[in-house]
C-alpha cells in the first residue's frame, strides 16, 4: 500500500500533481469567493458544468475555445523547449489572424490551407523577429516580445483594420466592422448542425501530435530540447544553438498564428474592428499549468477551455464570466510556485523522498 | 503641454515603481495588475469614502497587496519571477471585473467619483508629485547608504549578504514599494483623471511603464524621461487626429506602436549601453 502510494506520488510526477492540485485549489478558492459574495456556488457549479458539456452546442463552445487554447499553449510550450518564454503568442495570433482574413478573401481554389499557412507564416515571421533579437542582438525575449505584442496590437487594430484593410465604402460605422467577410470557401466546415463546432478542435489536435513526435521522436527535436537545457553545453557539441532557437521560436510563431486563423476562418469570418482575443496571453496560463509538456497543455487546455465556454452560462445566476479569467489566473499563481504543495506532495507520498526537480520553465536571466 | 501633465504622471509612477523593484533584483512584469487594483481600489475607496485622498490612499495599499503576492510568491517560495508577474495580471483582469460586477453591480464602468482637486491650470497634486518624485527617487537611490543596498542586492547579492545587508526582506519592501508606486499610478488614471473606474483600465500602460522603465535604462531620472517622452507622443497624437484630419488616414495606431518600436530599436541598436541589474529576476537563495 505504501508501495503504491509512493509510485503513484513519485517525485518524477510533482509536476503534473502540482498541476491538478493548482487546478483544483483554483477551483475551489474562486468558488469561495462566488459564495462569499452571496451568489449560490453550487448551482453556479451546476450551471458551469451544463454551459461546457451539455449537449452539442455547450460542447462546440468548448471544443472551439479548446482548440485555440491548445494552439497558443503549444506556442508557449515550445518556446519554452529552446528555452526561451515567449509572452508574444498574443500579437503571433494577431498578425495570424489578419493574413487569415486577408487571404481568406480571395477565391482561388483551397483557399482555407491558404489561409492557414498565411497565419503559420505571418506568425512565424513575427516570432522569429524575437528570437533573432535574442540571438543576435542579446534583447531579452520577455521584453522584446511584451514589446511586440503592442506593437502588433495598435498597427493591427488601430491602423491596419481600421483603416487601409476596411472594408470598403469606409464610413465611421462600417469601419468598426473591420476588415471585410472572407469568402464561405475559407470557412472551416461545421460537420455538426446545431453546433459551432467546427474542424479547428480536430486540427489543433493533429498539430499537437505532431509538435509532441517533432520535439520528442526527431533529431532536430532533440537539438531543440539541448538548447533549452543548456545553451553553451548544446553549442560545445555542435548544435548551432541561435539557428535552433530562432527555428523553436518560428514554430512557436506558426502555432500561435494558426490561432488566430482558427477564430477568423472558424468563428469571426472577418478581422472584426474589435477583436479582444487574450487567447494569446491565455496560452501562458495553459503551457504553465501543462509543465510545458504538449499533452499537459491539451489537458489545460482542455479544462480552460470549458471553464470559459461555460462562465458564459454563469451569468444566469448572476455571476459574472470573469469568474473564468479568475480561475485561470489563480491556477497560474499556485503553479508558479511548486513548493507549495511539496509538503503535502511529501505527505501523500507516505515517506520521506528526496523532492524532484524542478518543472521544465526556464529560469530568466536577462 | 497640459495634455502631456496629464498622460505622464501614471506612467511614471508605474515606471518608477519598476526600477525599484528591478534594481532590487526583482523582475516585475506585474506592474499592468498592480495598476488596475490601484485604480479599482482608489474609485472604491473615494466613494465610499467621499475623499478622493482616502481613495488614493486605498489604491496605493491595494498596489502594495498585490505585489505582496508577488514577493511572497518570488521571494519565499521562490516561484520565476516572470510567471508569478504574469499570474498576477491575469488575477487582477479576473478579479477587478468580477469586484466592478459585484460592489458596483456594472461589467463597464463604476459610479463617478469624487476626484482630486486641480489647480487653476487644471492639474492635481499628483502630476506635480510626478514632476518631482523621479529626483527624489535619483537622490535616494544614488546617494543614500540604503539606496546603495538596494543596487547592491541587485547586482550581487551575495557580497551584499556577507556584508550583512538582509537580502530577501530589503527585496520584498522593494516589491512592495514597487507596489505602491505602480498602485499610486493606476489611481492616478481613476480618482485623478477621469473621476471613475473604466473596467477597460489600465490599457496597456502598465506595460508602457515597463517599456519606460527599459527605454530609461533602468534609472529613475531615465525612466521618468521616457515616460513624459511616450506621453508626448501620444498627446501630440490626439492633437494631430483633431486638427489634421488624421482621422481620414486612421494613423493612430501607428502613433501608439511607437513608444514600443522606439524601445526595441534602442534594444536591438545597443543605443548606449542598456542592461539591466545584474541580478535582476535570479532568485536568491540564502543557503546555497
Amino acid at each position: 500500500m505504501l508501495e503504491l502510494r509512493a509510485r503513484i506520488f513519485a517525485p518524477a510526477r510533482d509536476p503534473l500533481w502540482g498541476a491538478v492540485l493548482s487546478l483544483l485549489a483554483s477551483l475551489i478558492l474562486s468558488f469561495a469567493a462566488v459564495a462569499l459574495s452571496g451568489r449560490d456556488a453550487l448551482t453556479g457549479f451546476a450551471d458551469l458544468a451544463a454551459g461546457a458539456f451539455g449537449g452539442p452546442g455547450p460542447l462546440g463552445e468548448t471544443a472551439i475555445k479548446t482548440g485555440v487554447l491548445l494552439l497558443t499553449g503549444l506556442s508557449v510550450a515550445v518556446a519554452f523547449t529552446v528555452g526561451l518564454f515567449n509572452i508574444g503568442a498574443e500579437g503571433q495570433l494577431i498578425w495570424g489572424a489578419l493574413a487569415a482574413a486577408v487571404v481568406g478573401r480571395s477565391d482561388v481554389p483551397g483557399v482555407l490551407l491558404w489561409s492557414l499557412l498565411a497565419a503559420a507564416l505571418a506568425g512565424a515571421l513575427w516570432g522569429s523577429l524575437a528570437g533573432w533579437l535574442k540571438v543576435r542582438r542579446g534583447v531579452h525575449e520577455v521584453i522584446s516580445t511584451i514589446l511586440l505584442n503592442w506593437i502588433a496590437i495598435h498597427l493591427v487594430h488601430g491602423w491596419l483594420v481600421a483603416g487601409p484593410l476596411a472594408a470598403p465604402g469606409s464610413g465611421a460605422e462600417v469601419s468598426v466592422a473591420g476588415t471585410a467577410p472572407v469568402s464561405p470557401a475559407a470557412w472551416l466546415p461545421r460537420p455538426l448542425a446545431g453546433s459551432r463546432l467546427d474542424a479547428g478542435l480536430p486540427l489543433a489536435l493533429a498539430i499537437a501530435a505532431g509538435v509532441w513526435f517533432l520535439i520528442t521522436r526527431t533529431v532536430r527535436g532533440f537539438e531543440w530540447r539541448a538548447v533549452g537545457a543548456g545553451r553553451e553545453a548544446a553549442e560545445a557539441s555542435g548544435i548551432p544553438a541561435g539557428r535552433r532557437i530562432c527555428e523553436g521560436m518560428a514554430l512557436s510563431g506558426a502555432l500561435a498564428g494558426i490561432a488566430g486563423a482558427l477564430l477568423i476562418l472558424g468563428t469571426e469570418h472577418r478581422y472584426p474592428g474589435v477583436f479582444r482575443t487574450g487567447y494569446g496571453f491565455d496560452g501562458i496560463a495553459v503551457a504553465l499549468v501543462g509543465g510545458g509538456t504538449v499533452w499537459g497543455s491539451a489537458l489545460a487546455a482542455l479544462v480552460f477551455g470549458a471553464l470559459r465556454a461555460g462562465a458564459t452560462r454563469l451569468q444566469l445566476v448572476g455571476i459574472h464570466p470573469s469568474f473564468a479569467e479568475l480561475t485561470q489566473g489563480l491556477a497560474v499563481l499556485l503553479v508558479a510556485a511548486p513548493r507549495i504543495f511539496q509538503p503535502l506532495l511529501v505527505r501523500l507520498r507516505g515517506r520521506a523522498l528526496p523532492p524532484a526537480s524542478a518543472p521544465p520553465i526556464p529560469t530568466v536571466q536577462p | 503641454m497640459n495634455l502631456v501633465l496629464d498622460f505622464a504622471p501614471p506612467l511614471v509612477f508605474a515606471a518608477l515603481g519598476g526600477v525599484l523593484s528591478e534594481r532590487a533584483g526583482v523582475v516585475n512584469i506585474g506592474l499592468e495588475g498592480m495598476m488596475r487594483f490601484g485604480a479599482f481600489a482608489a474609485a472604491a475607496g473615494a466613494i465610499f469614502s467621499g475623499s478622493p485622498w482616502v481613495g488614493l490612499g486605498c489604491g496605493a495599499l491595494a498596489g502594495a497587496a498585490a505585489a505582496a503576492v508577488h514577493a511572497l510568491l518570488s521571494l519565499k517560495f521562490r516561484a520565476d519571477q516572470v510567471v508569478s508577474g504574469i499570474a498576477l495580471n491575469l488575477v487582477a483582469l479576473g478579479l477587478v471585473t468580477y469586484l466592478l460586477q459585484v460592489v458596483f453591480g456594472s461589467s463597464g464602468v463604476s459610479p463617478p467619483c469624487p476626484a482630486l482637486p486641480r489647480d487653476r491650470f487644471g492639474h492635481s497634486a499628483l502630476a506635480y508629485a510626478a514632476l518631482l518624485a523621479p529626483f527624489l527617487f535619483h537622490a535616494w537611490l544614488a546617494w543614500t547608504p540604503q539606496g546603495l543596498r538596494v543596487r547592491a542586492v541587485g547586482e550581487h547579492p551575495r557580497a551584499a549578504a556577507t556584508l550583512g545587508v538582509r537580502v530577501l526582506p530589503l527585496r520584498a519592501l522593494c516589491v512592495l514599494g514597487s507596489g505602491v508606486l505602480a498602485g499610486v499610478g493606476g489611481a492616478t488614471l481613476s480618482v485623478g483623471l477621469l473621476g471613475q473606474f473604466d473596467t477597460r483600465m489600465p490599457a496597456g500602460q502598465g506595460f508602457m511603464a515597463l517599456a519606460a522603465m527599459v527605454f530609461g535604462k533602468w534609472t529613475p531620472l531615465g525612466a521618468a524621461a521616457a515616460a513624459f517622452l511616450f506621453a508626448a507622443g501620444d498627446a501630440l497624437q490626439r492633437q494631430l487626429s483633431f486638427s489634421l484630419h488624421a482621422a481620414d488616414l486612421r494613423l493612430e495606431g501607428v502613433f501608439l506602436a511607437l513608444p514600443y518600436a522606439l524601445t526595441l530599436l534602442v534594444l536591438a541598436l545597443g543605443i548606449g549601453r542598456s542592461r539591466a541589474p545584474a541580478a535582476d529576476g535570479v532568485p536568491y537563495d540564502p543557503e546555497a
